[in-house]
């Protein structure tokens, strides 16, 4: 049975060969790396892209493509590797253009990853809003591993009117 | 609602944050092992309430 570091360098692999300029993982699998398991069944992973003209994503058709023939599975808008569902999400605005640029590399078990530094996925909790995304948030706030003042300063620069939970 | 909590109630929120914050220090790979679990046991929780979409099922992975 494949492992979740195997996954990891699937995505190593894609950012080697050239099919995303850069990658970084976000999501709950993102909070993992900061705050307590939150469970999930999908593996977000936001990409830069080369443009192909004025197509946001007829990049990602060649990464599909590129997907089919390692033999992964397509499952709605997720990519199967290993078994696992990856949502390639092509950067979408500014604010995960500077997450996918200040994502940490992290080492797991061997394997090295891209990942949201734990500053932008709360400010990409609160911008999308809704309470589970909320609560991830304030799970991420809890541990201590939010640097506050960083993190207001992302939510001026991408002008999110979000009150920071805990914040007197 | 009161202002202020009953020392009881405090100390009970206080030992659960210190919880959250000791299970936010595991090693990665027990996490993981948790959210596998996790997937797990919450699927026939989820069924019950909604279909479940098609990429809704654990992740067949070791952590």
């Amino acid at each position: 049975m494949s492992s979740l570091g195997d996954v990891f360098r699937i995505l190593n692999r894609m950012q080697d060969e050239g099919l995303v300029t850069q990658y970084a993982v976000g999501g709950a699998t993102a909070v993992l790396f900061y705050a307590e398991p939150t469970r999930t069944y999908d593996l977000d992973v936001f990409v830069t892209l080369e443009a192909v003209g004025n197509d946001l994503l007829a990049p990602l058709s060649r990464v599909y493509e590129w997907a089919r023939e390692q033999g992964f599975g397509l499952q709605a808008e997720h990519l199967l590797i290993e078994g696992v569902p990856v949502q390639l999400l092509p950067a979408y605005n500014a604010l995960v253009e500077a997450a996918l640029s200040t994502a940490r590399m992290h080492d797991y078990g061997g394997v090295p990853v891209r990942v949201v530094d734990p500053e932008h996925l709360v400010a990409l909790a609160l911008q999308a809003g809704g309470a589970r995304r909320r609560e991830r948030a304030w799970q991420l706030l809890e541990t201590g591993a939010v640097d506050r003042e960083r993190l207001r300063r992302i939510l001026t620069t991408h002008a999110i009117a979000a009150e920071i939970p805990g914040d007197a | 609602m009161p202002d202020r909590l009953p020392g009881e109630l405090r100390d009970l929120l206080e030992r659960k944050r210190r919880w959250h914050r000791e299970q936010a220090k595991a090693p990665l790979q027990e996490k993981v092992r948790i959210l596998l679990e996790l997937q797990r046991q919450d699927l026939p929780l989820i069924a019950r309430r909604r279909p479940l979409r098609p990429w809704e099922r654990p992740w067949d992975v070791t952590p």
